[in-house]
């Protein structure tokens, strides 16, 4: 599980069949110091996060197992949208 | 799953009986510089990925990496570790 930051969205017409219906966003992960990382990734997403919201990613293909059934190939999914993120120096509002 | 543009097709002759029948990619994985710039450039180091999708060279994929990259072969037991889950048409990238 990791932190990014959802940086727009993904149209795809030609997909696994398990994937219709599924919305897809572009992601940036974050490291600690809020910095993103240098490629992008493609999540999963059912909660509704918004373009420049902070979002806590599972690399876990469980989430994605349960919905979509155990042929699919998604793995990356939001699993929470991130309200703050306290650390011992900070306590960053998303 | 990471974005990364088909650079070609590899051929295996002879290969492991788990391959057989299926199409292998080589992708350029794409970095938020050159996604931003649409550029037509990858930037990250290039992998090979299985593609059920027909994707052509030049076009852009999204491929899932890890043991998830075998669901689709469910329940068969398949060496793959990289799959071409989507093929993008178009990425809407905010400022």
């Amino acid at each position: 599980m990791f932190l990014a930051r959802i940086g727009g969205t993904v149209v795809a017409a030609v997909k696994h069949p398990t994937l219709g219906g599924c919305r897809f966003l572009l992601a940036q992960r974050l490291e600690a110091d809020g910095s993103a990382a240098v490629e992008p990734i493609v999540v999963v997403d059912w909660l509704g996060a918004a373009s420049g919201s902070t979002v806590m990613v599972s690399t876990d293909g469980d989430i994605a197992r349960t919905r979509l059934g155990n042929t699919t190939p998604a793995r990356m999914v939001v699993a929470g949208i991130v309200d703050s993120v306290q650390t011992p120096a900070t306590v960053r509002q998303e | 799953m990471r974005l990364g543009i088909v650079r070609g097709h590899v051929i295996l002759n002879p290969a492991v009986p788990a391959y057989r029948g299926k199409t292998l990619v080589v992708l350029e994985p794409v970095t938020m510089e050159n996604l931003r710039a649409r550029n037509g450039l990858g930037g990250g180091k290039s992998l090979v990925a299985i593609d059920e999708l027909g994707a052509a060279k030049g076009q852009m994929v999204a491929f899932t990496e890890g043991r998830e990259a075998a669901n689709p072969f469910w329940p068969s037991a398949v060496p793959v570790d990289a799959y071409c889950s989507l093929i993008v048409d178009s990425i809407n990238v905010q400022s």
